[in-house]
């Protein structure tokens, strides 16, 4: 009876164990004829993006029938913790649609891919290097690797109502001559009349937004000395959240009802007139460009310049996992999808800059149709965003800076609160990183 | 704990041989052993490996080497502002919500014991919220407080955007957690009721106590072990709620609803801090065993 009831138990405990690991290395070895197989997970969202997306993976699945690509829909609103499950669990996709300050803890952690010697010539060369710059970062075990092909990259723009513009004679930007930071809130102070308010901000998430435009005074915010990152907020860091601030309360000519919500929220104040302009990233224009009443009239205009007209720049990115067993593959779909011709394709659905210099030459790109221009005069401001390269950023973004500046531009508290809470509870988070 | 609660009591006949039992109890073992097995590897298992993470610098990274690092995470889970911040924000969440889905559950049941037309109907009704999986009661939620399109706003002709704001976003949440518990609290609260003797109550009458008096002398200590039962099955609950705030404000604004678990989740799936996640978990599970012990012995003394 022992011994029956032994052999039960272990039987149970077999199959159960067989169970569990059947669904793991299934797939691992595929004879040379079958074609491989290769995951591509995709965070495009807009209906133009999505279709430009999948019509390129068709295209390649034609052409190319022995690698077979899978479009796998993700989200932005959780694709890190989804990964951060996959690749614990070892189910990660091959080919990863992320963002650059995402990579950097991907990097650190192992999980992604060193492309820097299987990039061919060709891409390499049609991008820029500032755009490689926002994804090379260090690979845990101190030596710089690139983990990311960048593809599509955001400015911070101004898109105005042209009726209430004109009406305020304020001297029109243009890329070559952007306004100053005082000029810009001269102009929204005049254009503040008749109940209407000359800027509004939608500072629902407003770390990445602040910390882009402040480098227009070269606000930093962070700074590396001995190995040892910690979070500085000294003049130049200061002076673009004192003038937005400025605009909110001094001014008044910001509007107070756009301020607890996200990028998108105020458009349908924007086309009712209630505001004149509204900073935001070049991509806004795609829900201007369909949404907006007929009749409403709007421009594009380069976003304000302090000490330089420098932006942070954050680019969209495509990496290959670490555990990939398709790497080669992967590389070449890659390469194919962000070619030039393809990357002013994927440029033009979501409304972003490309990072292709040959993209970027893409008549499309340079039409004064919806602001193309500017938007694409405005790639040649954009550097590499310093808190990209920081690992931790993304704790210190969200349980420290995001109520730290919601509550500033609310009005709760002071400048030098904001600069005490941000340095002392930053470093602290920080230092979890640098251990 | 299934396991245990469920095993039945041991056969013990003072004069059966002693080898005949431990056939039997063999027996017994072996025909639970298919029960027995899904639990300890899908229960037990788990739950000794998370216990066991608690105290490892774990990390879900790659390249980390994990090593143990005894009440390290402890210590830093009792030195951390954000930990006692979001500790307080799940006792405020727990216990208000506990106690106003009691309160609105005693009425509603109440009500509904009451011969009222279309009782059928209504109380079908009221237990409706109970069939809806938490995430579509968020979404559904998140359009009632939606700040332009909302069904709230345009009620009350206010701009308020409720989730967003920092003093409104807890009691707003709370009213959500509220209504979705309230199902099952009416529909046990309703069966105790239904369980109490009418004789009681023709004698209370005869003796000429007020409504007020029968419910506060007859009806509140006859329902007591449902109450005493039900809420601290709530207070769990609650304490442990997640996808309903996760989808409903994901913590925010400024971590003004991050809920113990959710900061779990974020340190474990955000942040990658496994360790500290697991300990942060043993810890709530602690704290919420604690206060049931003291309550439900409290209690069990009283009606002693």
């Amino acid at each position: 009876m022992r011994i029956k009831s032994a052999l039960a138990a272990a039987a149970v405990v077999a199959l159960a164990a067989a169970c569990g690991s059947g669904g793991g290395g299934g797939s691992s070895s595929s004879a040379p004829s079958e074609p491989v197989k290769i995951n591509f997970l995709s965070l495009a969202w807009q209906k133009e993006s999505v279709a430009a997306n999948k019509q390129l993976v068709d295209e390649w699945n034609k052409a190319n029938p022995n690698i077979q690509v899978t479009y796998v829909q993700g989200s932005w609103d959780n694709v890190n913790d989804q990964l951060v499950t996959q690749f614990t669990g070892g189910t990660a996709p091959d080919v990863i649609h992320n963002d650059s300050p995402a990579l950097s803890g991907f990097a650190t952690d192992g999980y992604l891919l060193d492309l820097k010697d299987k990039l061919p010539a060709e891409l390499k060369s049609d991008i820029p290097q500032a755009a490689w710059d926002t994804v090379t970062f260090d690979g845990g075990k101190g030596e710089q690797g690139i983990y990311g092909v960048p593809f599509l990259q955001e400015s911070q723009v101004i898109i105005a109502n042209k009726k209430l513009l004109e009406a305020s004679k304020v001297r029109v930007p243009t890329a070559d001559n952007p306004w100053t930071w005082d000029e810009f809130s001269e102009a929204a102070k005049k254009m503040t009349k008749d109940g209407a308010f000359g800027v509004a901000w939608p500072m629902k998430s407003p770390v990445n937004k602040t910390l882009n435009l402040a480098l227009t005074y070269g606000g930093t915010f962070f700074q590396t000395a001995e190995g040892k990152t910690t979070v500085k907020v000294g003049p130049e860091e200061r002076e673009v959240l004192q003038r937005i601030h400025d605009q909110l309360y001094k001014d008044k000519s910001a509007d107070p009802a756009a301020l607890g919500q996200g990028t998108a929220d105020p458009l349908p104040a924007f086309y009712k007139g209630k505001f004149a302009m509204l900073p935001a990233g070049v991509f806004l224009r795609q829900q201007v460009a369909e949404q907006a009443p007929d009749g409403f009239e709007w421009v594009t205009l380069p976003g304000p310049k302090g000490t330089t007209a420098q932006q942070g720049a954050v680019s969209q990115t495509l990496s290959i996992a670490q555990d990939s067993k398709h790497a080669d593959e992967a590389m070449k779909f890659i390469a194919f999808f962000l070619n030039g011709p393809n990357q002013a394709k994927l440029a033009k659905g979501d409304w972003l800059l490309p990072t292709s210099q040959s993209a970027a030459a893409d008549p499309a790109m340079t039409t004064q149709d919806n602001g193309w221009d500017v938007a694409t005069a405005s790639a040649k401001n954009l550097v590499v965003a310093p808190f990209l390269k920081v690992n931790g950023f993304d704790e210190w973004k969200n349980k420290v800076a995001t109520p730290v500046l919601q509550e500033f531009y609310a009005n709760k508290i002071t400048i030098d609160e904001v600069a005490k809470r941000l340095v002392d509870e930053g470093n602290k988070v920080l230092e979890r990183y640098q251990r | 704990m299934t396991a245990t609660a469920t095993r039945p009591a041991r056969p013990r006949r003072p004069h059966a041989r002693p080898k005949g039992i431990s056939r039997r109890t063999r027996e017994m073992w072996l025909l639970m052993l298919p029960a027995l097995v899904p639990v300890l590897l899908f229960s037990v298992g788990p739950l000794l490996y998370g216990i066991g993470l608690a105290f490892t610098d774990a990390r879900n990274t790659r390249n980390h080497e994990t090593s143990f690092v005894g009440f390290e995470n402890l210590v830093e889970l009792l030195s951390a502002a954000d930990f006692w911040s979001s500790f307080r924000i799940g006792m405020i969440w727990a216990v208000s919500v506990t106690v106003l889905q009691f309160v609105a559950a005693l009425g509603l049941a109440l009500l509904l014991n009451e011969n009222l037309r279309f009782r059928g109907v209504a109380r079908v009704l009221a237990v409706v919220p109970w069939a809806m999986p938490p995430v579509v009661i968020g979404l559904m939620w998140r359009l009632v407080y939606h700040p332009d399109a909302g069904i709230l706003n345009s009620l009350l002709g206010t701009e308020i955007n409720w989730l967003a704001d920092f003093s409104l976003a807890l009691p707003a949440i709370i009213v959500v957690g509220v209504w979705t518990g309230m199902p099952q609290t009416t529909v046990v609260l309703l069966a105790g009721l239904q369980g109490i003797p009418k004789e009681l109550y023709e004698a209370g009458e005869v003796d000429g106590a007020s409504r007020w008096r029968r419910f506060w002398n007859i009806t509140l200590p006859q329902l007591r072990p449902v109450i005493v039962a039900i809420t601290s099955l709530d207070f769990v609950w609650n304490i442990n709620q997640f996808g309903l705030v996760y989808v409903l404000t994901q913590g925010g604004p400024g971590g003004q609803t991050r809920l113990p678990m959710l900061f779990a989740y974020e340190e474990a799936f955000r942040y990658r801090f496994a360790g500290y996640a697991s300990m942060l978990g043993l810890a709530m599970a602690i704290v919420v065993l604690a206060v049931l012990g003291l309550y439900l012995w409290r209690q069990m003394r009283e009606t002693r």
